[in-house]
Protein backbone atom coordinates (compact mmCIF):
# COMPACT_ATOMS: atom_id res chain seq x y z
CA UNK A 1 0.00 0.00 0.00
CA UNK A 2 1.23 3.60 -0.95
CA UNK A 3 1.59 5.63 2.06
CA UNK A 4 0.99 9.95 1.93
CA UNK A 5 3.69 10.27 4.14
CA UNK A 6 7.66 10.78 3.57
CA UNK A 7 9.06 8.28 5.31
CA UNK A 8 7.38 5.74 3.32
CA UNK A 9 5.47 4.03 6.48
CA UNK A 10 1.98 4.73 7.34
CA UNK A 11 2.87 6.47 10.68
CA UNK A 12 4.71 9.90 11.14
CA UNK A 13 8.05 11.13 11.62
CA UNK A 14 8.78 14.25 13.48
CA UNK A 15 12.14 15.18 14.60
CA UNK A 16 13.70 17.87 16.76
CA UNK A 17 17.34 18.99 16.36
CA UNK A 18 19.19 21.32 18.09
CA UNK A 19 22.63 21.57 19.54
CA UNK A 20 22.99 20.77 23.40
CA UNK A 21 20.51 23.24 25.63
CA UNK A 22 18.74 24.29 22.84
CA UNK A 23 15.47 23.14 24.73
CA UNK A 24 14.49 19.87 22.44
CA UNK A 25 13.78 17.37 25.26
CA UNK A 26 11.05 19.96 26.83
CA UNK A 27 9.51 20.64 23.59
CA UNK A 28 9.45 17.02 22.76
CA UNK A 29 7.53 16.35 26.26
CA UNK A 30 5.11 18.95 25.38
CA UNK A 31 4.07 17.80 21.78
CA UNK A 32 4.34 14.35 22.93
CA UNK A 33 1.37 14.83 25.00
CA UNK A 34 -0.91 17.11 22.63
CA UNK A 35 -0.34 14.17 20.48
CA UNK A 36 -1.55 12.04 22.81
CA UNK A 37 -3.89 14.83 23.56
CA UNK A 38 -5.48 14.29 20.08
CA UNK A 39 -5.65 10.19 20.59
CA UNK A 40 -2.91 9.37 18.34
CA UNK A 41 -0.32 6.55 19.23
CA UNK A 42 3.36 8.76 20.14
CA UNK A 43 6.13 6.90 20.48
CA UNK A 44 9.44 8.49 21.20
CA UNK A 45 12.96 7.86 21.14
CA UNK A 46 16.27 9.85 21.56
CA UNK A 47 19.49 9.63 20.47
CA UNK A 48 22.16 7.28 21.93
CA UNK A 49 19.51 4.77 23.51
CA UNK A 50 19.70 1.86 21.74
CA UNK A 51 19.96 -1.67 23.78
CA UNK A 52 22.65 -2.84 21.86
CA UNK A 53 25.30 -0.27 22.02
CA UNK A 54 24.26 2.94 24.32
CA UNK A 55 26.05 1.74 26.95
CA UNK A 56 29.18 1.38 25.05
CA UNK A 57 29.40 4.58 23.83
CA UNK A 58 29.08 5.93 26.92
CA UNK A 59 31.76 3.52 28.52
CA UNK A 60 33.91 4.65 25.88
CA UNK A 61 33.90 7.94 26.46
CA UNK A 62 34.24 7.88 30.27
CA UNK A 63 37.61 6.22 29.23
CA UNK A 64 38.34 8.15 26.49
CA UNK A 65 38.88 5.40 23.75
CA UNK A 66 37.00 7.01 20.75
CA UNK A 67 38.80 8.26 17.93
CA UNK A 68 37.07 10.14 15.06
CA UNK A 69 36.24 7.54 12.93
CA UNK A 70 35.42 5.21 16.10
CA UNK A 71 33.20 7.67 17.11
CA UNK A 72 30.69 7.85 14.10
CA UNK A 73 30.30 4.32 13.62
CA UNK A 74 29.45 3.43 17.15
CA UNK A 75 26.99 6.22 16.61
CA UNK A 76 25.82 4.43 13.19
CA UNK A 77 25.36 1.54 14.97
CA UNK A 78 23.23 3.00 17.60
CA UNK A 79 21.01 4.84 14.72
CA UNK A 80 21.00 1.61 12.92
CA UNK A 81 19.71 -0.68 15.98
CA UNK A 82 17.32 1.94 17.04
CA UNK A 83 15.94 2.67 13.73
CA UNK A 84 15.36 -1.31 12.78
CA UNK A 85 14.06 -2.28 16.32
CA UNK A 86 12.21 0.67 17.33
CA UNK A 87 11.43 3.77 14.82
CA UNK A 88 10.68 1.67 11.45
CA UNK A 89 8.02 -0.97 13.68
CA UNK A 90 6.77 1.78 14.98
CA UNK A 91 6.11 3.59 11.94
CA UNK A 92 5.21 0.36 10.41
CA UNK A 93 1.74 0.30 12.72
CA UNK A 94 0.56 3.89 12.42
CA UNK A 95 2.53 5.39 14.91
CA UNK A 96 3.51 9.03 15.38
CA UNK A 97 7.22 8.83 16.09
CA UNK A 98 8.89 11.60 18.07
CA UNK A 99 12.28 11.84 17.67
CA UNK A 100 15.02 13.63 20.21
CA UNK A 101 17.78 14.24 17.34
CA UNK A 102 17.98 12.50 13.98
CA UNK A 103 21.24 11.84 11.70
CA UNK A 104 21.72 15.61 11.55
CA UNK A 105 23.19 15.70 14.81
CA UNK A 106 25.79 13.10 13.21
CA UNK A 107 26.62 15.59 10.75
CA UNK A 108 26.98 18.07 12.56
CA UNK A 109 29.15 16.60 14.83
CA UNK A 110 31.51 14.23 12.34
CA UNK A 111 32.19 16.81 10.27
CA UNK A 112 33.40 19.25 13.04
CA UNK A 113 35.22 16.40 13.94
CA UNK A 114 37.00 16.34 10.58
CA UNK A 115 34.65 13.13 8.72
CA UNK A 116 34.33 13.79 5.26
CA UNK A 117 30.89 14.77 4.69
CA UNK A 118 29.92 12.23 2.19
CA UNK A 119 31.12 9.11 4.29
CA UNK A 120 28.97 10.22 6.85
CA UNK A 121 25.89 11.06 4.58
CA UNK A 122 26.30 7.30 3.23
CA UNK A 123 26.30 6.26 6.84
CA UNK A 124 23.09 7.27 6.71
CA UNK A 125 21.95 6.77 3.66
CA UNK A 126 18.91 4.36 4.46
CA UNK A 127 17.63 6.90 7.02
CA UNK A 128 13.98 7.74 5.86
CA UNK A 129 13.16 11.09 5.44
CA UNK A 130 11.11 12.56 8.18
CA UNK A 131 7.63 14.36 7.52
CA UNK A 132 8.20 17.37 9.89
CA UNK A 133 11.66 18.06 11.51
CA UNK A 134 12.18 21.10 13.96
CA UNK A 135 15.35 23.26 14.26
CA UNK A 136 15.66 25.21 17.65
CA UNK A 137 18.43 27.56 16.65
CA UNK A 138 20.11 28.90 19.76
CA UNK A 139 22.81 31.85 19.63
CA UNK A 140 25.99 30.04 21.26
CA UNK A 141 26.29 32.44 24.32
CA UNK A 142 22.86 31.77 25.20
CA UNK A 143 23.75 27.67 24.91
CA UNK A 144 26.44 28.25 26.97
CA UNK A 145 24.95 29.75 29.92
CA UNK A 146 22.28 27.15 29.72
CA UNK A 147 24.58 24.64 30.01
CA UNK A 148 26.80 25.78 32.53
CA UNK A 149 23.76 26.31 34.88
CA UNK A 150 22.54 23.20 34.22
CA UNK A 151 24.65 20.18 33.28
CA UNK A 152 27.84 21.75 33.52
CA UNK A 153 30.27 21.65 30.66
CA UNK A 154 31.24 17.87 29.25
CA UNK A 155 34.53 16.37 27.44
CA UNK A 156 32.91 15.64 24.25
CA UNK A 157 30.01 17.80 24.28
CA UNK A 158 32.77 20.61 24.54
CA UNK A 159 34.81 19.22 21.85
CA UNK A 160 37.66 18.74 24.04
CA UNK A 161 38.39 15.32 22.19
CA UNK A 162 38.81 17.39 19.28
CA UNK A 163 41.98 19.80 20.65
CA UNK A 164 40.70 23.40 19.78
CA UNK A 165 41.51 24.16 23.19
CA UNK A 166 42.28 22.92 26.40
CA UNK A 167 40.36 25.50 28.03
CA UNK A 168 36.98 24.00 28.48
CA UNK A 169 35.09 27.64 28.06
CA UNK A 170 37.05 28.49 25.19
CA UNK A 171 36.70 25.04 23.66
CA UNK A 172 32.72 24.51 23.84
CA UNK A 173 32.70 28.34 22.07
CA UNK A 174 34.88 26.87 19.32
CA UNK A 175 33.18 23.43 18.94
CA UNK A 176 29.60 24.23 19.45
CA UNK A 177 29.97 27.68 17.02
CA UNK A 178 31.44 24.75 14.16
CA UNK A 179 28.25 22.64 15.13
CA UNK A 180 26.08 25.65 14.23
CA UNK A 181 27.33 26.10 11.26
CA UNK A 182 27.02 22.32 10.28
CA UNK A 183 23.02 23.15 11.42
CA UNK A 184 22.74 26.46 9.01
CA UNK A 185 24.12 24.65 6.03
CA UNK A 186 21.26 22.24 6.35
CA UNK A 187 18.61 23.76 6.91
CA UNK A 188 18.00 24.45 3.43
CA UNK A 189 19.06 20.87 2.56
CA UNK A 190 16.58 19.00 4.38
CA UNK A 191 13.61 21.56 4.75
CA UNK A 192 14.19 22.28 8.32
CA UNK A 193 11.65 24.42 10.13
CA UNK A 194 13.70 26.76 12.21
CA UNK A 195 12.97 28.06 15.19
CA UNK A 196 13.90 31.21 17.38
CA UNK A 197 15.05 28.84 20.53
CA UNK A 198 15.38 31.93 22.22
CA UNK A 199 11.25 32.13 22.30
CA UNK A 200 9.04 31.79 25.37
CA UNK A 201 8.82 27.74 25.84
CA UNK A 202 5.03 27.67 25.18
CA UNK A 203 5.19 30.18 21.74
CA UNK A 204 8.07 27.63 20.59
CA UNK A 205 5.32 24.28 21.61
CA UNK A 206 2.39 26.40 20.07
CA UNK A 207 4.49 26.62 16.61
CA UNK A 208 5.42 22.71 16.78
CA UNK A 209 2.05 22.27 17.51
CA UNK A 210 0.06 23.79 14.34
CA UNK A 211 2.82 22.45 12.23
CA UNK A 212 1.69 18.73 13.31
CA UNK A 213 -2.12 19.37 13.37
CA UNK A 214 -1.46 21.20 9.63
CA UNK A 215 -0.28 17.76 8.94
CA UNK A 216 -2.84 16.26 10.40
CA UNK A 217 -5.91 18.42 8.67
CA UNK A 218 -4.16 16.97 5.58
CA UNK A 219 -5.40 13.92 6.12
CA UNK A 220 -2.21 12.14 5.76
CA UNK A 221 -3.26 9.31 8.39
CA UNK A 222 -5.96 8.83 6.75
CA UNK B 1 37.09 5.05 -3.76
CA UNK B 2 39.89 6.30 -1.27
CA UNK B 3 42.18 4.71 0.29
CA UNK B 4 41.30 1.12 0.09
CA UNK B 5 42.56 1.13 -3.60
CA UNK B 6 45.65 3.76 -3.43
CA UNK B 7 49.10 2.57 -2.43
CA UNK B 8 49.45 3.61 1.04
CA UNK B 9 53.26 5.63 1.38
CA UNK B 10 53.61 4.73 4.69
CA UNK B 11 57.01 3.12 6.00
CA UNK B 12 55.83 -0.58 6.86
CA UNK B 13 54.31 -3.16 4.85
CA UNK B 14 50.74 -4.49 5.94
CA UNK B 15 49.46 -8.39 4.68
CA UNK B 16 46.58 -10.15 5.13
CA UNK B 17 44.77 -13.52 4.86
CA UNK B 18 41.22 -14.11 3.21
CA UNK B 19 38.87 -16.14 3.10
CA UNK B 20 36.26 -18.27 5.09
CA UNK B 21 36.73 -20.43 8.46
CA UNK B 22 38.85 -23.97 8.35
CA UNK B 23 40.64 -22.47 5.10
CA UNK B 24 44.48 -22.01 6.53
CA UNK B 25 44.88 -18.45 6.35
CA UNK B 26 45.24 -18.50 10.38
CA UNK B 27 47.85 -21.58 10.43
CA UNK B 28 49.54 -20.03 7.42
CA UNK B 29 49.50 -16.16 9.16
CA UNK B 30 51.27 -17.67 12.16
CA UNK B 31 54.16 -19.45 10.65
CA UNK B 32 54.59 -16.20 8.46
CA UNK B 33 54.82 -14.58 11.69
CA UNK B 34 57.36 -16.92 13.66
CA UNK B 35 59.28 -16.89 10.49
CA UNK B 36 59.65 -13.18 10.06
CA UNK B 37 60.32 -12.75 14.28
CA UNK B 38 63.30 -15.34 13.49
CA UNK B 39 64.77 -13.22 10.85
CA UNK B 40 64.53 -10.30 12.80
CA UNK B 41 61.79 -8.45 11.43
CA UNK B 42 59.12 -5.77 13.44
CA UNK B 43 56.28 -7.52 13.48
CA UNK B 44 52.90 -7.02 14.68
CA UNK B 45 49.58 -9.12 14.24
CA UNK B 46 45.59 -8.14 14.54
CA UNK B 47 42.90 -9.94 13.96
CA UNK B 48 39.05 -9.22 13.05
CA UNK B 49 37.36 -8.73 16.07
CA UNK B 50 39.24 -8.26 18.72
CA UNK B 51 39.64 -4.55 19.59
CA UNK B 52 39.08 -2.95 23.76
CA UNK B 53 36.42 -0.92 22.25
CA UNK B 54 33.56 -3.62 20.61
CA UNK B 55 34.67 -6.95 20.29
CA UNK B 56 32.80 -8.37 23.60
CA UNK B 57 29.95 -6.56 22.78
CA UNK B 58 29.73 -7.74 19.32
CA UNK B 59 30.46 -11.08 20.19
CA UNK B 60 27.42 -10.76 23.25
CA UNK B 61 25.30 -9.37 20.54
CA UNK B 62 25.93 -12.37 18.28
CA UNK B 63 25.41 -14.64 21.37
CA UNK B 64 21.74 -13.36 21.71
CA UNK B 65 20.75 -12.64 17.69
CA UNK B 66 20.37 -9.35 18.16
CA UNK B 67 22.17 -8.09 15.07
CA UNK B 68 20.33 -7.18 11.92
CA UNK B 69 22.89 -7.14 9.13
CA UNK B 70 23.46 -3.32 8.88
CA UNK B 71 24.16 -3.23 12.28
CA UNK B 72 26.33 -6.37 12.44
CA UNK B 73 28.34 -4.56 9.39
CA UNK B 74 28.42 -1.52 11.99
CA UNK B 75 29.70 -2.84 14.49
CA UNK B 76 32.88 -4.78 13.01
CA UNK B 77 33.37 -1.66 11.12
CA UNK B 78 33.93 -0.43 14.62
CA UNK B 79 36.08 -2.67 15.87
CA UNK B 80 38.36 -2.16 12.50
CA UNK B 81 38.06 1.23 12.60
CA UNK B 82 39.57 0.46 16.55
CA UNK B 83 42.49 -1.29 15.23
CA UNK B 84 42.94 0.62 11.82
CA UNK B 85 43.47 3.82 13.98
CA UNK B 86 45.01 2.37 16.96
CA UNK B 87 47.22 -0.61 15.74
CA UNK B 88 47.74 -0.75 12.15
CA UNK B 89 48.37 2.91 10.84
CA UNK B 90 51.06 3.66 13.79
CA UNK B 91 52.57 0.58 13.10
CA UNK B 92 52.74 0.73 9.54
CA UNK B 93 53.80 4.82 10.28
CA UNK B 94 56.48 3.40 12.50
CA UNK B 95 57.64 0.86 9.52
CA UNK B 96 56.09 -2.65 11.22
CA UNK B 97 55.33 -5.90 9.24
CA UNK B 98 51.43 -5.46 10.25
CA UNK B 99 49.73 -9.57 9.74
CA UNK B 100 46.20 -8.80 9.63
CA UNK B 101 44.03 -12.32 9.78
CA UNK B 102 41.17 -10.60 7.85
CA UNK B 103 40.76 -7.31 6.55
CA UNK B 104 37.85 -4.99 5.33
CA UNK B 105 37.90 -7.69 2.39
CA UNK B 106 36.07 -10.16 5.17
CA UNK B 107 33.31 -7.23 6.05
CA UNK B 108 32.52 -7.02 2.20
CA UNK B 109 32.24 -10.71 1.45
CA UNK B 110 30.13 -11.40 4.86
CA UNK B 111 28.07 -8.64 4.56
CA UNK B 112 26.96 -8.00 0.68
CA UNK B 113 26.31 -11.85 1.25
CA UNK B 114 24.17 -10.85 4.10
CA UNK B 115 22.17 -8.42 1.32
CA UNK B 116 24.19 -5.07 2.61
CA UNK B 117 24.82 -3.18 -0.07
CA UNK B 118 28.02 -3.35 -2.03
CA UNK B 119 28.63 -0.06 -2.58
CA UNK B 120 27.79 0.96 0.77
CA UNK B 121 29.93 -1.37 2.85
CA UNK B 122 33.03 -0.50 0.71
CA UNK B 123 32.21 3.33 1.36
CA UNK B 124 32.33 2.48 4.98
CA UNK B 125 35.33 1.20 5.12
CA UNK B 126 36.84 4.03 2.84
CA UNK B 127 39.58 4.99 5.37
CA UNK B 128 41.37 1.14 4.95
CA UNK B 129 44.66 1.86 3.86
CA UNK B 130 45.47 -0.60 0.88
CA UNK B 131 47.21 -3.87 2.12
CA UNK B 132 50.77 -4.36 -0.19
CA UNK B 133 49.81 -8.18 -0.30
CA UNK B 134 46.39 -9.25 0.03
CA UNK B 135 45.82 -13.46 0.01
CA UNK B 136 43.19 -15.21 -0.27
CA UNK B 137 42.41 -18.87 0.63
CA UNK B 138 39.96 -20.27 -1.56
CA UNK B 139 38.09 -23.82 -0.23
CA UNK B 140 34.73 -24.85 -1.05
CA UNK B 141 31.65 -24.88 1.95
CA UNK B 142 31.71 -28.32 2.14
CA UNK B 143 35.46 -28.84 2.95
CA UNK B 144 35.65 -26.05 5.26
CA UNK B 145 32.16 -27.29 7.40
CA UNK B 146 34.59 -30.54 7.57
CA UNK B 147 37.13 -28.62 8.77
CA UNK B 148 35.59 -26.69 11.52
CA UNK B 149 33.03 -29.46 12.56
CA UNK B 150 36.29 -31.34 14.09
CA UNK B 151 35.57 -29.52 17.28
CA UNK B 152 32.28 -27.80 16.97
CA UNK B 153 29.04 -26.62 15.56
CA UNK B 154 28.50 -24.02 13.08
CA UNK B 155 27.54 -21.10 14.95
CA UNK B 156 24.81 -18.96 14.39
CA UNK B 157 25.91 -16.20 12.03
CA UNK B 158 28.62 -17.85 10.97
CA UNK B 159 25.77 -20.11 9.09
CA UNK B 160 23.70 -17.10 7.90
CA UNK B 161 20.89 -18.61 10.43
CA UNK B 162 19.82 -14.83 10.68
CA UNK B 163 18.91 -14.62 6.84
CA UNK B 164 16.30 -18.06 7.27
CA UNK B 165 17.84 -19.95 4.34
CA UNK B 166 16.88 -22.95 6.33
CA UNK B 167 16.43 -24.30 9.52
CA UNK B 168 19.40 -26.73 9.68
CA UNK B 169 22.51 -25.13 10.57
CA UNK B 170 24.89 -27.34 8.52
CA UNK B 171 22.70 -26.64 4.92
CA UNK B 172 22.53 -22.81 6.21
CA UNK B 173 26.38 -23.01 6.43
CA UNK B 174 26.65 -24.51 2.91
CA UNK B 175 24.62 -21.66 1.32
CA UNK B 176 25.80 -18.74 3.15
CA UNK B 177 29.17 -19.64 2.75
CA UNK B 178 28.95 -20.11 -1.08
CA UNK B 179 27.63 -16.56 -0.72
CA UNK B 180 30.48 -15.31 0.96
CA UNK B 181 33.06 -17.33 -1.28
CA UNK B 182 31.43 -15.90 -4.42
CA UNK B 183 31.65 -12.13 -3.27
CA UNK B 184 35.30 -13.27 -2.70
CA UNK B 185 36.15 -14.63 -6.03
CA UNK B 186 34.87 -11.05 -7.22
CA UNK B 187 37.27 -9.20 -5.45
CA UNK B 188 40.10 -11.10 -6.93
CA UNK B 189 39.96 -8.87 -9.56
CA UNK B 190 38.54 -5.70 -7.99
CA UNK B 191 40.99 -5.28 -5.72
CA UNK B 192 44.16 -7.67 -6.65
CA UNK B 193 43.98 -10.63 -3.85
CA UNK B 194 46.30 -13.21 -4.80
CA UNK B 195 44.13 -16.72 -4.68
CA UNK B 196 46.00 -19.68 -3.47
CA UNK B 197 44.53 -22.94 -3.24
CA UNK B 198 43.58 -24.05 0.21
CA UNK B 199 43.77 -27.33 -0.29
CA UNK B 200 47.46 -27.41 -1.30
CA UNK B 201 49.50 -28.84 1.87
CA UNK B 202 50.86 -26.27 4.89
CA UNK B 203 54.54 -26.47 3.36
CA UNK B 204 53.74 -25.30 -0.34
CA UNK B 205 50.89 -22.52 0.87
CA UNK B 206 54.08 -21.19 3.34
CA UNK B 207 56.78 -21.41 0.40
CA UNK B 208 54.24 -19.39 -1.72
CA UNK B 209 53.33 -17.09 0.85
CA UNK B 210 56.69 -16.06 1.70
CA UNK B 211 57.77 -15.94 -2.00
CA UNK B 212 55.28 -13.33 -2.27
CA UNK B 213 56.37 -11.35 0.47
CA UNK B 214 59.61 -11.10 0.16
CA UNK B 215 59.09 -9.93 -3.73
CA UNK B 216 56.97 -7.13 -2.37
CA UNK B 217 59.85 -6.48 0.35
CA UNK B 218 62.20 -6.40 -2.05
CA UNK B 219 59.92 -3.64 -4.03
CA UNK B 220 60.54 -1.55 -0.81
CA UNK B 221 64.15 -1.92 -0.58
CA UNK B 222 64.23 -4.93 2.03
CA UNK B 223 66.07 -8.16 1.31
CA UNK B 224 65.14 -10.85 3.48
Amino acid sequence: MEHKTKNGYEGLLIVIEGTDGSGKSTQLELLKKSIQDKSYGVMVSEWKTSRLIANVIDDAKDRNLLNATTYSLLYAADFADRLENQIIPALKSGFIVLLDRYFYTALARDVVRGQDIEWVKNLYEYAPEPDLVFYLDMPVDVLLKRIIGTTGLDFYESGRDVGFSTDFYKSFEIYQNKCLEQYDKMKSEYNFISIDGTKQIKDIHKIMNDEVQKLLDSGILA
Amino acid sequence: MGRLTEKHNLKGTLVCVEGIDGSGKSTQLALLRDWLKSIGQDVIFTEWNSSELISQTTKLAKKKNMLSPRTFSLLHAVDFADRAKQVIAPALKAGFIVLADRYAYTAFARDVARGVDANWVRKVYDFAYKPDLAVYFDIDPKTSLERICFNRNPKFYEAGMDLKLSSDPYESYMIFQGRVINEYKKMVDEFGLVQLDANDSIHSKQVKIRELLKEVLREKGIEV
